[in-house]
């Protein structure tokens, strides 16, 4: 019996530990507690199993884990940082002023507000990057405005609860980063990666909104000239859209020629930008009637969005942040942002760092208990058994990414993503290397999968926050004072199917068509390396080049998370592997 | 009861205060990282030591933030199944694991932590970059905020045992039902 025990004990410690976190205590101390209680079981049954390899002073390492591994990491510090930007541009009602504008634009064509759900959802996504705010907003904002004219109720709440969710996939999105260290592969990559598939996610939302307007036009109607407050005019939107791109022709040639290739091209967009908007704000603040309401708010509205998405994307690819800078950058500019328009008090802030703070303590400790459970697991050759379990799959590759991605679906439906990506993705990284499996294609996919088990019934967060949101009793039509009916679960779920066939569909061509991901091993060159080591000659190896400089890929194997803490090394001395080994190439970076 | 009760109000109002202080280290957390991309950019200057101190702040955060998030229960919970329990089941639950999971792995991490700051300490050791800061503070973090999470677990202990014992009414005990990030958004978004 003992022995049968001390054989299997990764597979029991895997089932038991499992079956721990299902008591509802805290993931973080669940994991700890697991970990170490198998930690004690392991030295005791190493000397019956030689697969074990424990022994007591192997704890002593965990100090120097959480220190070198967890709080020096530079790539975590964007964890705080884009949920910061995020909950800012919150209070400053970015989302809210981005609906309005935006329903109005698109509101005299057939299927409108649901098109700028759509569009704002992913505008969103790449800037607040949190599904429960964005779906949220709309739910608030959009689905009076759809339901006062009409528009069929799964259609509508659907659209929300799909469109909200593309803050998970749509860089520079914190899921993709977190993703990134936990494969530990460069998450400029993992950008570059996800740039087609959630395009083409978003083109296929876009769609489908066509598809139902032409074959049920009642279903998604366009808003009613009475209802459109900033009137028409959309000439001027084009003409200042040329004005914009003639500037820009003109500074890219003319003004800033002495400028290197990048900035030129930076300088370039900004000067065509800036003055389009100097425009707009004139126009409003001195009625110099030059434009049509319509289009003066759509570009006051749309432009700090946009410049905030350059401020984390665009210092990103051109070298100048690393992607937790960036996300530093656009903390920093949602923060001016929010003081601009007056929508930042001393409380406010105070509230947006206490939820961050927060977050970030939670999200970190369930980091270190999971470094606790994944010390005795390796220990105890649970990653073997893992690895053995997944290649093992009929189908080689195939089997493997379908299976994993059944696994992280279902997971997916009550895990939190944080969870998913401490506890599973590290366990996924051996065997999919193994297959030969690009890491950056595997985390797209798995990102994708994440996705839309936020919007499968019955657990689907992005269907919770909206129907939290959305009455589910009759309510009075502020707008037109009539008696509403109430939105009925149900109608959420119907709404939401054909979202979660695209979904399926879109994973479907990312497996089948890896290029649509590993495209950025062509493109990744176009950065020009020599900015980036010239500039920082002090860094050596311990932090920071936003690129993996590595294009051959390697297997990128320099943050494992779970690696086994090297007992060469001098404990004292040695808190912070990366920074002792100077010499190091730049891939060694973000751990 | 009564004595411990105080006890636990103590360390509620101790890890409040330090919770509260430490999230402004964010915001300068935030500024000094947008901050060297800027200067290494438009001066080409660049200090290891700025580097370092975004992380040493952040750590600071989550390190001594970790004890106020279980007051506040923001640690995140598996709650599919525990949602549908009695309210005495997951307070019972709570009580038994906080002793048996949550106290022996931050008496662990105490122990284990204590000598490992001490010789850096004792050494002043720094950090091996260039121009580097001195690396006990940021050690002392995680021995301190284990030594926070421990109290803090004492105090939950206490507020659980008294609340079944009914010598605590559920809403003295500060308890929030604020179970993740979600709920926690759902709370901040504005209700205009």
């Amino acid at each position: 019996m003992i022995n049968l025990i001390a054989h299997n004990l990764a597979p029991i410690m895997f089932i038991t530990v499992m079956a721990m976190l299902l008591l509802g205590y805290p993931v973080a101390f669940t994991l700890a507690a697991g970990g170490l209680a198998f930690f004690v079981l392991g030295v005791e049954f190493s000397s019956i199993s030689p697969e074990i390899t424990l022994f007591w002073p192997l704890l002593q390492s965990h100090p120097d884990r959480f220190f070198g591994g967890i709080m020096s990491n530079e790539t975590l510090l964007a964890v705080p940082f884009f949920t910061f930007m995020g909950i800012i541009l919150e209070r400053s009602r970015m989302a809210e002023d981005l609906l309005d504008t935006i329903g109005q634009l698109f509101g005299p064509v057939r299927g409108g507000v649901a098109y700028a759900v759509v569009l704002v959802g992913a505008l969103l996504g790449a800037t607040t990057g949190v599904v429960a705010a964005s779906v949220m907003a709309m739910g608030l904002i959009s689905l009076p405005v759809m339901l006062r004219y009409n528009y069929d109720r799964s259609f509508a709440t659907g659209t929300i609860a799909a469109s909200g969710t593309l803050a998970q996939i749509v860089p520079p999105s914190l899921v993709l980063i977190v993703m990134a260290d936990q494969l530990g592969r460069s998450v400029g990559d993992m950008y570059v990666g996800a740039l087609y598939p959630s395009l083409m996610v978003i083109a296929a939302y876009c769609l489908y909104v066509f598809i139902v307007t032409m074959i049920r036009p009642k279903a998604a109607p366009a808003m009613p000239a009475a209802a459109r407050t900033l009137g028409n005019g959309v000439i001027s939107l084009f003409v200042m859209i040329a004005v914009a791109v003639a500037l820009y022709f003109l500074g890219y040639h003319f003004l800033f020629t002495g400028l290197g290739d990048a900035w030129r091209l930076v300088a370039a967009m900004v000067f065509g930008v800036v003055i389009v908007y100097l425009v707009a704000i004139a126009n409003d603040r001195m009625k110099l009637n030059l434009l049509s309401r319509l289009s003066q708010q759509v570009i006051i509205v749309l432009v700090p969005p946009l410049a905030l998405i350059f401020l984390v994307l665009g210092t990103i690819f051109l070298g100048i942040a690393t992607p937790t800078e960036g996300g530093a950058m656009g903390a920093t500019g949602a923060l001016v942002l929010a003081l601009a328009k007056g929508r930042l008090d001393l409380k406010s802030l105070k509230n947006a760092l206490d939820s961050t703070t927060k977050l970030s303590a939670f999200v970190m400790m369930i980091l270190m208990g999971a470094r606790v459970f994944s010390l005795t697991f390796y220990g105890i050759n649970g990653n073997v058994w893992i690895e053995e379990l997944l290649t093992g799959l009929p189908g080689g590759e195939y089997g493997f990414l379908i299976v994993v991605t059944i696994i992280v679906f279902i997971l997916g439906c009550f895990l939190d993503f944080f969870e998913i990506a401490f506890i599973m993705v590290p366990l996924l990284v051996a065997p999919a290397q193994a297959l030969g499996i690009d890491l950056i294609w595997f985390g797209i996919i798995l990102g994708l999968n994440l996705q839309t088990s936020f919007l499968t019934p019955p657990f689907g967060f992005s269907l919770f926050y909206l129907r939290s949101v959305t009455p589910a009793g009759e309510w009075t039509d502020k707008g037109t004072g009539r008696i509403m009916q109430g939105v009925r679960t149900l109608q959420i779920y119907k709404g939401i199917i054909p979202y979660i066939v695209i979904q399926f569909l879109a994973i479907l061509a990312v497996i089948f068509f890896p290029k649509l991901v590993t495209h950025y091993k062509d493109e990744v060159v176009t950065v020009d390396p020599d900015s980036v080591t010239i500039e920082m000659p002090s860094f050596g190896g311990s932090v920071d080049d936003p690129f993996n400089l590595d294009f051959g890929g390697g297997d990128g194997g320099a943050s494992d998370p779970f690696a086994i803490p090297d007992f060469g090394s001098n404990p004292d001395g040695g808190s912070n592997g990366d920074s002792l080994n100077l010499d190091a190439p730049p891939s060694l970076n973000f751990n | 009861m009564k004595p411990l009760i105080t006890i636990s109000r103590i360390i509620d109002r101790l890890n409040e205060f330090i919770g509260h202080s430490v999230s402004w280290l964010l915001l300068v957390a935030v500024l000094v990282s947008a901050g060297n991309a800027v200067s290494r950019k438009l001066f080409s200057l660049s200090s290891n030591a700025m580097l370092e101190l975004q992380w040493y702040l952040y750590g600071a955060v989550f390190m001594l933030a970790a004890a106020y998030a279980l007051l506040k229960n923001e640690h995140i919970r598996i709650d599919i199944l525990s949602s549908s329990w009695s309210k005495r089941t997951r307070d019972w639950i709570d009580l038994v694991l906080h002793i048996i999971f949550l106290v022996p792995f931050a008496s662990m991490m105490i122990y284990l932590a204590w000598p490992w700051f001490w010789r850096s300490f004792a050494s002043g050791e720094h950090s091996t970059n260039a121009g580097g800061l001195i690396l006990w503070p940021a050690k002392s973090f995680i021995l301190i905020g284990f030594i926070l999470l421990l109290l803090q677990a004492f105090s939950e202990i206490i507020k659980r045992a008294a609340v079944l014992s009914g010598h605590l009414r559920e809403n003295d005990a500060l308890y929030t039902d604020a179970g993740n990030a979600a709920h926690m958004m759902t709370e901040d978004m504005p209700n205009d």
